[in-house]
């Protein structure tokens, strides 16, 4: 899932000071599962925004929807009805979601209320932690099921740096050192030769280095 | 301010605090009647989106009322709500409501005394604190010529 | 002829027949109702409820017992399996146990019952009429007893009535029936219960009393007349002499109780300290320091679960002055307007003079003629006073098979006592029945459909006696609510839970149309069920009510600002009008009950409970904690009649055993629990081993006893010659040839008791001093008994032998909290020093032996453990807290859990077996049923929102919730408990929790707001 979590409210209220009327959008998928911007987190935006901008005398209407899915263009279709007569939009959606709103709706101002941090799984209730980057030429077939560019600190290819202590990195005595981990999950699929093959210098085309990504299925294409 | 009279809403879990402040009344216990009960089944149940609402339409001051430690009718909902009013508390403090304005408390049903105490001393904070930043200008924004 | 209560006696015998409607006999009616029992209740007055109708308030609550009382009143007039047989009286029973046949004769009432709706015209035109009227006017306003009458009708004196043509015409309904002849019918039954109450001592032949000469001079159920909201003076309190507000007021105690007085009644009435602190406290409540208020004493006997801290707030928080002295004489001084007590105290050699405006008499209960007459008829051995004898461990079983015996009939007591004993009685009685067939359902209008209609909300307002009324006026907030949208109508309903109200409310709904109810009235802690009923009935959905707690919430705290409590009253009026427009019909959930019973603790209470249960078919477990059954009776040796409790217990562990239906587990350690009334699950270790096993089980009763308290005090475990009554009971039986050594005896009382780390009285410790001194007295006639007391607090019976013990020679000397006995070592005796108060001086005793009355205490370890894994709630003492005091004595606040014995608070075995039985009834009420409701207040998942998160199921304490085939979280409502966690943190909104929705909560938010913006 993308994990994004809530700019602090001074920013956003930045964003809408100029602004009489705004619809404020959330997304059920993603950012409803690490609750920041789901129906639950548009009701709390709209009412802390309202309440902190009056304290400076401003009054703001806000309009609270929340899509099924911000990426896909019908939900986006959806806003039609409520976009107007608004000032501007603030999305709680991911960066995707931000910007096809944006796209959609061409003459109205969006923002974004919440910062996109990574694609990541779900540790345990409350805690999210980074899993891929989308480095769009997955490695974790040879791994051992962890990925190094995500989850080592200088995304190293073949083992770890000097400065992995006691299975740490040296970052943070909470970041588990990815390479260690990736030996000790080897060793216990007997797969310890799998360690000394050398991976050859990663292509970055894929990911991103090319240039912005796209898939097509063209069986698919309307 | 020095006529101030907070409006205070307590939300009370059905086994314990609302039970404490039933038995309050029965001992004739008196407290300010600034307090307000909205009656829930479990302090678990109230929802962060409550709080804010109740700042919103124009609180002074929120508290959330459940079980002693261990005693939850249900395990550990009152627990969920002690850490769901710090998390809201921070939030208050970034809407500039301030967080202090918000507080958890736990009784024992039997705890009439202390339900009353608490009413009290949240009375006197909040008058103490003033009108929530956000109260006055509801009233206006909402009625602009009510004084 | 006009049968008076429209109802056909059947003629089987498989029913009970309930001598006396009052409470013991209501509670007893219930309790057999509920377990599905078939019941004839009579009374020989025109409605039920019997004394406690003419109290103002009950102790120690301070209620206003109409409130109290009213629920139950109209359930009784209710349920199924009660005939109600009012101004019957009962003059013959033949038979045994079994089939008793039993001739009743019911007094003419002169009026239809079934064409009455208690309009008071009559009583308006012909106010001559009345028959009866409690306290201290003969022409109270109204001839009903109450306002919650049960029946609901008027009766009519015809022989006052001259002109009884006139009478017929001034009733619109036409229900006047002057041809009414009463009737006679014999009744069969398995078994009777006697419940027939007391009547009060008359003071009217104690001329020092003064109580036929001054009107200001009243009884203490007079005094509650007067304060009484439905009294003859509406609740204003006046003398009767001038009708001027009394400004000082004494109580003298033991006013035909304790053998004082000519005629007294020679034991203890055991509740008149209580009723006294209370009608003090109500009245420096209501008056605050414009009055005085003083309590003459003997002893301050207030002996009962919490009394002691009810005593130290009338003393300490409302400044009731208590003086220990029995006055003189009442006289009116010379021209004087008050009345002049005479009396002298400990500390003054001379006799004191004191002006009062008012005096109450607290007058004892005594058996009426009436009731002794019919005992007697009925064969029962009765004692010297008239109550029916009942054997020491078989506390409601009367000398006659099948005939029990509860309340003030038995012996005089309080409420909770009474209340205990009726279920007891109703246990012992139920057993002689068959078990009979369940009735469905009443029939009930069918729901209904309001989805479609617009609102229309209908707000009533109870006064609830001065409860509401007293502060604020109810009228203007029914006009106020009127005003609400959405409102209809709004109207006051006076005690909104009497059954007339609750008619009125069900007729208004349907003639208004109403779809939507409000009530201002109590908690709907206590009284949601009550109001959800009445709108069913007027075929509402009955969830479609709420409930604004204006009394607990506004009058009784904000008594003394009422325009703050009226404020108050409105918002939270508004605040409930807002969200029962929120409220949608919901449907309620039924799942099998488990009829399995979970007693925890194996002592007498435990076992007899246990027994009760297993003799009625249900499959019981005992946990008990230790290696063996028996507790802490294994230890007694004598009970205070002289009665040996070694061969009874032996007895019961041998019974318990024996019986199929019982399964004891030993060395039980509960570690778990979970579930519901009906589908409890309880994890416990067991054995020497400490398996772990779970039980089933529907019910779960705690019977886990109480410890003997052992504070170090007085050299207690470091002389020999000390040691605690439960000793001294053992060395009676086990080395009398010690004992007799023994020629200076002294006890002390209240050690660890009474004292600020212990405030409560330890209830059983002045009964066992009473024994031991008795039975070391027998042993050693020579020796010398000192009994070291601050009040000795022999109730009921108990007194005889404390009178007793005096005759014997036992000297009694009090000592107080400042003024504590010193004991110092003496080789192997000790000494004990003391100030004696009428001497004034200190004196020295050596003692052989120095007995500790140190009484019994919490079991602090078990029943912390236990009130944790239960969730049950304690009293600060340790003792687990029952849901209500006076009308739940034995229910715990959580659902299916019930206590008895010690682990409730310090008691005899006598009353630990009657707790004990009553557990067992009110058991029964609840296994009676085949299934159990679980509420509606369950969740809902909307599936078109839910993002299949997770964070309901992994946020279930219960485990509930799961992602279903579909993708969307499935929570079941027959498993939901419905804490609402799930609700509180799904990030979609996706669930709602039915009755606590969102929108009900932020409307509840919006309307108390409302006040400020609008």
């Amino acid at each position: 899932m993308i994990t994004a979590e809530r700019k602090p409210l001074e920013e956003l209220i930045e964003f809408v000071r100029p602004f009489k009327r705004i619809l404020l959008v959330g997304c059920n998928e993603c950012v409803t599962v690490c609750s920041a911007g789901g129906r639950k987190e548009v009701g709390l935006l709209a009412s802390g925004l309202k309440m902190a901008l009056l304290q400076s005398g401003n009054t703001i209407e806000i309009r609270e929807h929340t899509l099924e899915r911000q990426c896909d263009p019908e939900y986006i279709d959806e806003l039609l009805p409520m976009i107007d007569g608004v000032d501007a939009v603030m999305s709680m959606a991911c960066g995707c979601g931000v910007q096809e709103v944006a796209r959609r709706y061409k003459n109205m101002p969006v923002f974004p209320a919440v910062n996109t941090k990574f694609m990541g799984a779900s540790e345990r209730p409350g805690v999210w932690a980074e899993r891929c980057q989308g480095c769009g030429n997955c490695l974790l077939g040879v791994t051992g099921g962890i990925c190094p560019i995500a989850r080592c600190s200088k995304r190293l290819m073949n083992g770890p740096c000097g400065g992995s202590v006691t299975g740490k990195c040296e970052i943070s005595q909470d970041v588990d050192c990815a390479w260690q981990l990736i030996w000790d999950r080897l060793k216990e699929l007997g797969l310890e030769d799998q360690y000394l093959k050398i991976i050859p210098a990663k292509d970055w085309r894929t990911a991103g280095g090319g240039g912005p990504r796209k898939i097509i299925r063209e069986d698919l294409t309307a | 301010m020095e006529n101030f009279e907070p409006v205070i809403v307590a939300f009370c879990c059905h086994y314990c605090a609302y039970t404490a402040a039933d038995m309050a009344g029965s001992q004739r216990l008196t407290y300010p009647a600034n307090i307000k009960i909205i009656r829930v089944p479990c302090s678990g149940k109230v929802d962060a989106i409550h709080i804010i609402k109740a700042f919103e339409k124009g609180a002074d001051g929120v508290y959330v009322a459940g079980c002693l430690d261990g005693d939850c009718h249900f395990k550990n909902g009152n627990n969920r709500a002690s850490r769901r009013v710090e998390y809201v508390q921070k939030y208050l403090d970034e809407i500039g409501i301030g967080g202090e304005r918000l507080e958890m408390v736990k009784m024992s049903a039997g705890m009439g005394y202390l339900f009353a105490k608490i009413a009290s001393e949240m009375t006197e904070k909040i008058r103490k604190l003033g009108p929530s930043p956000v109260r006055p200008l509801t009233v206006q924004a909402s009625q602009p010529t009510a004084s | 002829m006009v049968e008076m209560e429209n109802i056909k006696v059947a003629q089987g015998h498989n029913k009970v027949l309930v001598i006396g409607g009052g409470l013991g006999g209501i509670r007893t009616a219930l309790d057999l109702a509920e377990s599905e029992k078939d019941v004839i209740l009579v009374d020989k007055a025109y409605a039920v409820g019997g004394l406690m109708t003419q109290l103002d308030r009950t102790f120690p609550t301070n209620n206003c017992d109409l409130c109290t009382l009213s629920p139950n009143l109209s359930e009784s007039g209710r349920k199924q399996h009660i005939e109600l047989l009012t101004m019957t009286s009962v003059s013959g029973v033949r038979g045994e146990k079994g089939n008793f046949t039993v001739s009743l004769e019911t007094a003419p009432r002169y009026i239809n019952m079934d064409k009455c709706t208690a309009c008071g015209e009559c009583y308006k035109h012909f106010p001559e009429c009345v028959r009866f009227t409690p306290g201290l006017d003969h022409r109270a306003p109204t001839c009903m007893r109450y306002p919650q009458a049960t029946p609901q009708a008027f009766s009519v004196d015809l022989e006052k009535c001259t002109d009884i043509n006139a009478l017929i015409k001034i009733c619109p309904a036409g229900a006047i029936s002057p041809d009414d002849m009463g009737r006679r019918r014999e009744v069969r039954c398995g078994s009777i219960v006697l419940s027939a109450g007391a009547a009060l001592f008359d003071p009217s032949g104690l001329d020092y009393l003064g109580y036929s000469a001054e009107p200001d001079v009243v009884t203490n159920l007079e005094y509650e007349r007067i304060m009484s909201a439905s009294g003859p003076t509406m609740g204003q309190l006046v003398r009767p002499s001038n009708g001027k507000q009394p400004k000082k007021i004494a109580w003298i105690q033991c006013v035909g109780s304790r053998g004082l007085q000519k005629g007294a009644a020679p034991y203890c009435s055991s509740a008149c300290c209580m009723i006294a602190l209370k009608e003090a406290i109500v009245t420096k409540e209501r008056f605050q320091n414009d009055i005085e208020t003083a309590i003459f004493y003997m002893d301050m006997r207030t002996f009962g679960k919490d009394y002691e801290l009810y005593l130290n707030r009338a003393k300490n928080k409302h400044g009731v002055r208590l003086i220990r002295s029995r006055p003189h004489s009442i006289l009116r001084a010379n021209n004087q307007d008050g009345l002049r007590l005479s009396y002298t105290t400990d500390d003054a050699g001379e006799m004191k003079n004191e002006d009062f405006d008012m005096v109450v008499l607290s007058t004892g209960f005594k058996i009426a003629d009436d009731v002794r007459e019919l005992s007697l008829k009925m064969g029962l051995t009765l004692n010297a006073s008239g109550f029916a004898m009942t054997e020491e461990f078989s506390p409601v079983e009367t000398s006659k098979s099948g005939i029990y015996v509860c309340g003030m009939s038995e012996s005089p007591k309080d409420i909770p006592d009474t209340m205990v004993q009726a279920s007891a009685a109703a246990c012992m009685a139920g057993k002689d029945l068959e078990v009979s067939v369940k009735d469905p359902d009443g029939d009930l209008p069918p729901e209904r459909d309001v989805t479609d209609e617009a609102l229309r909300i209908g707000v009533f307002i109870c006064d609830c006696g001065e409860n509401i009324g007293g502060v604020l006026d109810v009228a203007k907030i029914a006009e106020y609510s009127q005003s609400l949208p959405n409102v209809v109508i709004a109207e006051p309903q006076g005690h909104g839970c009497s059954r007339q109200s609750m008619e009125q409310i069900q007729k208004s709904i349907i003639e208004n149309k109403l779809n939507r109810v409000v009530i201002g009235g109590c908690s709907p802690r206590t009284h949601e069920a009550k109001f959800q009923e009445v709108i069913r009935r007027a075929g509402l959905n009955k969830f479609l009510v709420e409930i604004a707690n204006i009394r607990d919430q506004a009058t009784w705290v904000h008594a003394h600002l009422p325009e703050k409590a009226t404020q108050k009253a409105q918002d939270l009026i508004r605040m409930a009008v807002g969200a029962v427009a929120e409220a949608h019909p919901l449907k309620e959930h039924n799942i099998p009950i488990n009829k399995d019973v979970l007693v925890v603790g194996g002592g007498v209470t435990g076992m007899t409970t246990a027994l009760r249960l297993a003799d009625q078919g249900y499959k019981v477990y005992i946990a008990e904690k230790s290696d063996s059954l028996g507790g802490l009776g294994k230890v007694l040796h004598s009970t205070l009649s002289g009665v040996e409790v070694r061969p009874f217990v032996n007895d019961l562990i041998d019974k318990t055993k024996a019986n199929a239906n019982i399964q004891v587990i030993l060395r039980a350690i509960i570690v778990d629990h979970s579930g519901m009334p009906g589908m409890f699950k309880t994890g416990m270790q067991t054995g020497p081993q400490m398996f772990y096993r779970t039980i089933q089980h529907g019910v779960t009763i705690l019977a886990t006893g109480a410890v003997a308290n052992r504070p170090k005090q007085y050299l207690l475990g470091e002389s020999e010659a000390v040691g605690t009554q439960l000793e001294t009971d053992a060395l009676l039986a086990d080395a009398p040839e010690t004992v007799k050594n023994w020629d200076n005896v002294v006890m002390i009382q209240c050690v660890g008791s009474r004292v600020p780390e212990n405030p409560n009285c330890s209830r059983i410790c002045c009964q066992s001093a009473i024994k031991n001194a008795l039975r070391i007295r027998k042993l050693n006639p020579d020796g010398r008994i000192f009994v070291l007391y601050r009040d000795m607090r022999t109730y009921g019976f108990q007194e005889e032998y404390y009178l007793e013990a005096r005759k014997q020679g036992v000297i009694f000397v009090r000592y107080s909290l400042d003024q504590l006995p010193k004991v110092e070592a003496a080789g192997n005796q000790v000494n004990v020093t003391f100030t004696d108060p009428i001497l004034g001086r200190e004196l020295m005793v050596t003692a052989d032996r120095l007995c500790l009355s140190t009484g019994l205490a919490a079991d602090e370890d078990s029943t912390e453990d236990l009130a944790r894994i239960f969730k049950l709630p304690r009293t600060s003492d340790g003792f687990f807290l029952e849901d209500h005091v006076k009308l739940r004595p034995v229910d715990l606040p959580v659902p299916g859990f019930y206590v008895a014995g010690t682990a409730h608070s310090p008691k005899t075995i006598r009353e630990s077996i009657t707790q004990a039985q009553a557990v067992a009834s009110r058991a029964q009420t609840l296994l009676a049923r085949d299934s159990i409701n679980l509420g509606a207040a369950v969740v809902r998942v909307d599936s078109n929102k839910c993002a299949a998160c997770l964070i309901c199921v992994r946020v279930c304490p219960f485990d509930v919730p799961f992602i279903n085939a579909d993708g969307y979280s499935e929570i079941d409502p027959a498993k939901c408990h419905g804490c609402g966690l799930c609700a509180a943190e799904c990030p979609a909104k996706a669930i709602q929790l039915m009755q606590f929705e969102d929108d009900r909560i932020v409307a509840k938010l919006e309307q108390l707001f409302e006040r400020m913006v609008g």
